[in-house]
């Protein structure tokens, strides 16, 4: 089996998959972090002074207008709200929720690009991964050996697993290094305030508590990991049943932003709930963002993602060991 | 190099598959497992901070309504953002302005925002402090105006109560700066009533005045007498809030009263 | 020549409801070169990849030295290495990495043995380029090679020669010989091309609309359509004469039509000239294998 698992490994290596995602986000890391330089030359410019209290408050005071204006809807005005609670609660504690440094950039970078950017760079890898050996031939040479299908299939897998997990790491440590050469490589301990729960309207801060940055990284980025997992997981499936790699592609494609359209407005229809591209945003449950759909917790989208994933990799394995390959 | 990038992809994969799994395994625990103890939180409360990082310049703290945000102006700039301008011909001085006003805010609302930290430390700091309030106490924050006497001696005594309570809460975070009270105009002037709404209104500004001629370094501002004439003409489409002329007027009056 | 090498019984497939193989049995002993003929859509790659474990049969059974492929199908195929259609190999590895890819794949693989292939199939100095600057017979030897790796009893090859020089033909051809003759393989060739069994096989099972018509030597094949055709005086006479001893039919222009049985022919001439007959003509005509399928399949085309 290790060897088998080698052998995918050195097919994703060789076609050089990994290298082409840790460009892609080395770019766009260093496109970030210039954005989120300029923004913070811009602050300093307008305020005068950096305190991030003061910019804490006037943020507040600004969501604080825009709730008294008639024009927003409901659900809008309530995010409005526990956003409001949450900045005052830094406020209160003193915790700055943007403190510079490259470890929150890399926090807020991977908050950023789980329910999207993350899970295209993950396809890369996993949407070909059986599907190219079926347009390119060699799935024949592969099923041909005294190798039994669902070894092969799991060998594919594990290689998969491994990808994300590297990709993953490849993501944090990137956007650490590349965004540390402006903001600094410091802030491993800062304080980070997570345990924020949404029920109804309020912001309940019962199992809130302060953890140091790293901690709070580690948990995001294993999230961020699970999520990939799962995304990889549906891709693979895909590639086992779509023969054409970029009709697999696309399929993914549609649902992926599909899903970040509908987050946004689906707060209405209870039951989307239950698509795996709603429940992608799990780092939003660490930081206290409202989900998408009233009543979903972290724990609700684990069980959906994971029930998601489990039903894929049956998919794949049971289509891939009956499959007649002509 | 090329040799050995899949072995060494495979190692360091395998240890990044380890170090995710160990954080899945942290996160569930600490998510699921160990609710209920916000233990850390109790330590983490505000350490006492340098409150002066306004040093070298003149702090203006704006506190109130939708008159201090800026409400029917068109550049978005309010009386506070003239003023600004005001002061800045007049001298080199180095301005800090906080404006805090929110749409809507009664005078029992300012006076709970006056319990945010921040707020807080920002009027300790603070050479001036400028406040609209009121408005919205007797206007229903709205364009009507209930003419029942005995419901607006009721907002009035309530008003007068809270205004109270928020000059002194001033006082006691800020025993030097001055606080400029930015007095009520009467918007329906030109309608129907308009002689008793004007009475109602001078009543509700004599009040005000009166409280804080009892107060140390705190200054009414009249406006009444700003809007009275030509009101058209320097109100917003509303009909209620000034626009960007009514603003200048109001900035006008208070840049000539501050002085250092 | 006496070991079975590899065992099909009962062969069959449907799609939906349609069977498009309808009962194969053939067997392959030790050391022959076995052909597959027929034309194309007859059923050769459908039973070729129900041979290598690729199509599920819909019933029958497959034994591949001894073991049942459907029951044991990894100990089935350690005894097979194949190439199904084109050699796809993974083009952006080197050849030397796509034969580490699939020894990895097969129980025990050593260096040694990995070398001894690549010389066999004389890629020594290509071995460490990228196969995608390989021509299409270096693919096709990379391909023996790779099947090879496995010291397999029975080698499986569809349409070995497609799409080489005929240069390269002959050389696939004399390889496959090689293999067979010198180290006792067994090998399964499928071709549509009857030249190309003609010359390389020991034995040909010919397939038609799904179904084996014929499994034969091809020289008994062969020896079987050998004809005499004569020209006699007087006619009826000779016909009685011949007909007593061996089977006669009518040919054209006059002409009587039997067998060719070496020695026997030359016995009946005697036989005729000793009655008095007059031989004008003894025409031994051996056609191809193109006219035997012809006449088995009904006239259906072939290249």
């Amino acid at each position: 089996m290790i060897s088998l698992v080698r052998n995918e490994m050195l097919k994703i290596v060789r076609k050089k998959r990994i290298l082409i995602v840790a460009g892609i986000i080395a770019v766009l890391v260093a496109l970030f972090t210039y954005s989120q330089y300029r923004d913070l030359e811009r602050r300093l410019e307008r305020f005068g002074d950096v305190d991030w209290r003061t910019t804490v408050q006037q943020q507040i005071i600004d969501m604080q207008n825009r709730l008294t204006s008639s024009g927003i809807s409901d659900e809008w005005k309530s995010e409005l709200q526990l956003t409001i609670q949450q900045q005052q609660y830094y406020l209160d504690n003193n915790v700055n929720p943007m403190e510079p440094g490259a470890p929150s950039f890399a926090r807020m970078f991977a908050e950023h690009s789980i329910n999207l950017l993350l899970p295209l760079m993950i396809m890369v890898v996993a949407a070909d991964i059986v599907s190219a050996e079926r347009t390119a031939g060699t799935v024949k040479l592969l099923l041909t050996r005294p190798v039994k299908r669902w070894k092969i299939l799991m060998s594919k897998y594990l290689a998969l697993i491994l990808s994300v997990s590297i990709i993953v790491i490849l993501f944090g440590v990137l956007s650490y290094l590349i965004s540390g050469f402006v903001f600094g490589y410091l802030g491993w301990s800062a304080p980070v305030i997570t345990g924020f729960s949404v029920a109804g309207n309020e912001l309940n801060t019962n199992a809130v508590q302060m953890i140091p940055q790293w901690q709070y990284l580690l948990m995001e980025f294993s999230l961020v990991w699970f999520v990939a997992l799962i995304v990889g997981t549906i891709t693979f499936m895909l590639s086992v049943l779509i023969r054409n790699t970029p009709a697999g592609m696309g399929v993914m494609l549609a649902a992926l932003i599909s899903g970040a359209i509908l987050s946004s407005m689906v707060a209405s229809w209870e039951s989307a709930k239950y698509l795996f591209m709603i429940n992608l945003n799990l780092t939003g449950y660490l930081s206290g963002q409202a989900p998408p759909i009233e009543g979903m917790t972290l724990g609700f989208s684990l069980i959906v993602l994971a029930v998601w994933g489990l039903a894929a990799l049956v998919v794949s394995f049971a289509v891939f060991i009956r499959q007649d390959i002509y | 190099m090329k040799k050995y990038s899949v072995g060494f992809t495979l190692f360091l994969s395998i240890l990044s598959l380890g170090l995710m799994l160990v954080g899945f395994g942290w996160t569930i625990q600490n998510q699921f497992l160990n609710n209920g103890t916000p233990s850390a939180m109790e330590q983490a409360k505000p350490v006492e901070d340098k409150t002066t990082n306004d040093q070298g310049s003149k702090v203006i703290v704006a506190l109130g309504d939708s008159l201090t945000r800026g409400m029917g102006d068109d550049t978005g700039k309010g009386y506070i953002g003239y003023l600004v301008d005001e002061l800045g011909d007049k001298s080199k001085e180095k301005i800090t302005i906080h404006n805090y006003g929110v749409n809507g805010y009664r005078s029992i609302q300012l006076l709970e925002q006056l319990r945010q930290v921040e707020i807080q430390r920002k009027i300790q700091s603070a050479d001036y402090i400028l406040i609209t309030i009121g408005g919205n106490d007797l206007f229903q924050s709205g364009e009507t105006m209930d003419l029942d006497e005995k419901k607006i001696a009721q907002a009035k005594a309530g008003y007068l109560k809270n205004l109270d309570s928020i000059l002194k809460e001033v006082r006691t975070l800020n025993e030097s700066a001055i606080i400029f009270h930015i007095g009520l105009y009467n918007p329906f002037i030109d309608l129907n009533d308009s002689e008793l709404t004007t009475k109602i209104v001078r009543d509700w500004n004599y009040d005000t005045n009166a409280l804080l001629d009892q107060k140390e370094k705190a200054v009414y501002v009249p406006t009444f007498d700003l809007f009275q004439l030509s009101v058209k003409d320097y109100l917003y489409t509303d009909n209620f809030h000034p626009n960007a002329e009514g603003y200048k007027l109001i900035a006008e009056r208070v840049s000539s009263l501050i002085t250092w | 020549m006496s070991e079975i090498t590899l065992s099909v019984k009962g062969l069959r497939k449907s799609i939906g409801k349609k069977e498009i193989i309808r009962g194969i049995d053939f067997d392959l002993k030790k050391g022959e070169v076995f052909g597959f003929l027929g034309p194309n859509g007859a059923g050769k790659t459908t039973t070729i990849r129900m041979l290598v474990g690729l199509i599920k049969p819909s019933a029958g059974s497959i034994e591949i030295g001894g073991y049942n492929l459907r029951n044991n199908f990894t100990k089935a195929m350690a005894q097979m290495g194949c190439i199904v259609e084109n050699p796809e190999l993974y083009s952006y590895l080197t050849g030397w990495e796509n034969l580490e890819h699939f020894a990895r794949m097969l129980p025990e693989v050593d260096r040694s043995h990995m070398n001894y292939v690549v010389k066999l199939v004389r890629l020594e100095e290509r071995i460490q380029d990228p196969v995608k600057t390989y021509s299409l017979g270096m693919r096709q030897r990379l391909g023996i090679a790779q099947a090879l790796l496995g010291k397999p009893k029975v080698l499986i090859l569809d349409e070995p020669t497609n799409g080489l020089d005929p240069m390269g033909i002959r050389e696939m051809r004399n390889f496959i010989r090689y293999l067979a003759e010198e180290d006792g393989l067994t090998v399964l060739v499928s071709s549509h091309l009857l030249s190309e069994i003609q010359l390389m096989c020991d034995r040909v099972a010919i397939i038609s609309k799904g179904s084996v018509i014929k499994v034969d030597y091809v020289e008994n094949l062969l020896a079987m359509q050998e004809k005499v055709i004569w020209q006699v005086e007087p006619r009826e006479a000779a016909k009685e004469i011949l007909s007593s001893v061996t089977d006669v039919i009518d040919g054209p222009d006059g002409t009587i039509i039997t067998p060719y049985l070496e020695i026997q022919s030359a016995n009946w001439n005697q036989m005729l000239v000793e009655k008095g007959i007059h031989v004008n003509e003894m025409n031994r005509k051996s056609p191809a294998l193109e006219d035997l399928f012809l006449e088995l399949t009904g006239g259906e085309s072939i290249d």
